[in-house]
């Protein structure tokens, strides 16, 4: 699924290993959802939409899921 | 994944689990070792030698409980991957036990089960970097 994680990221000058602190997951785990290998969770998608502030709809883009 | 790479939170989780794998280990050498020893100098009731014949597998079960709690401690794309490595550690196991009953009945020795145990953490560690490849 494609999202705005690693441009929302670099926004607030963070890496990766910073966002994997905030959010309580792991560094590859960062990696796996900005290159879109990997789609979270409700709850996970919820905390990244806390995180940076914005609605879930415009960090991840629901018309990029692979079937 | 390189301890640099890693955040303080995976570090702390990594080093509890190696911790605990290692004293669970250590202990199950001292239960083995013990358990030998008392059921080859002593005479006990078959109730009591069967149990002394168990105790070694204590240490397995705290295994089984420290992998619970590392699986449950871990973040869920890191416990997605874990979990795939296992379902195929788990499926060559069962795979290898099935050949292995079919050799034995064409003559090879009867087989015994803790291999089991040995061959699922071996497949397991093999399994991983292939799942955690297709995450990266």
């Amino acid at each position: 699924m494609k999202n705005r994680i690693r441009v929302l990221r670099a926004e607030h000058e963070w890496s990766q290993a910073e966002v994997a602190d905030k959010l309580g997951i792991a560094r590859q785990t960062v990696n796996a959802l900005e290159t879109g290998k990997y789609a979270p969770s409700l709850p996970l998608a919820f905390k990244i939409s806390k995180l940076f502030e914005l609605p879930v709809e415009h960090i991840f883009d629901p018309d990029s899921v692979e079937e | 994944m390189s301890e640099a790479k890693q955040t303080p939170r995976e570090r702390t989780i990594a080093r509890r689990y190696v911790w605990q794998m290692l004293l669970l280990m250590a202990l199950y050498v001292v239960i083995l070792l013990v358990s030998i020893h008392a059921l080859k100098t002593g005479h006990y009731s078959p109730i009591f030698r069967d149990l002394i014949a168990i105790t070694p597998a204590i240490p397995m079960f705290g295994v089984v409980a420290a992998v619970i709690q590392f699986m449950l401690s871990i973040d869920e794309l890191q416990r997605q991957i874990h979990l795939e490595a296992l379902a195929i550690a788990a499926g060559v196991t069962a795979a290898l036990a099935v050949t292995y009953t079919f050799l034995e009945g064409v003559g090879l020795p009867h087989s015994q089960a803790w291999w089991a145990f040995a061959c699922v953490d071996l497949t397991w560690a093999l399994a991983l970097p292939f799942v955690k490849r297709r995450y990266e």
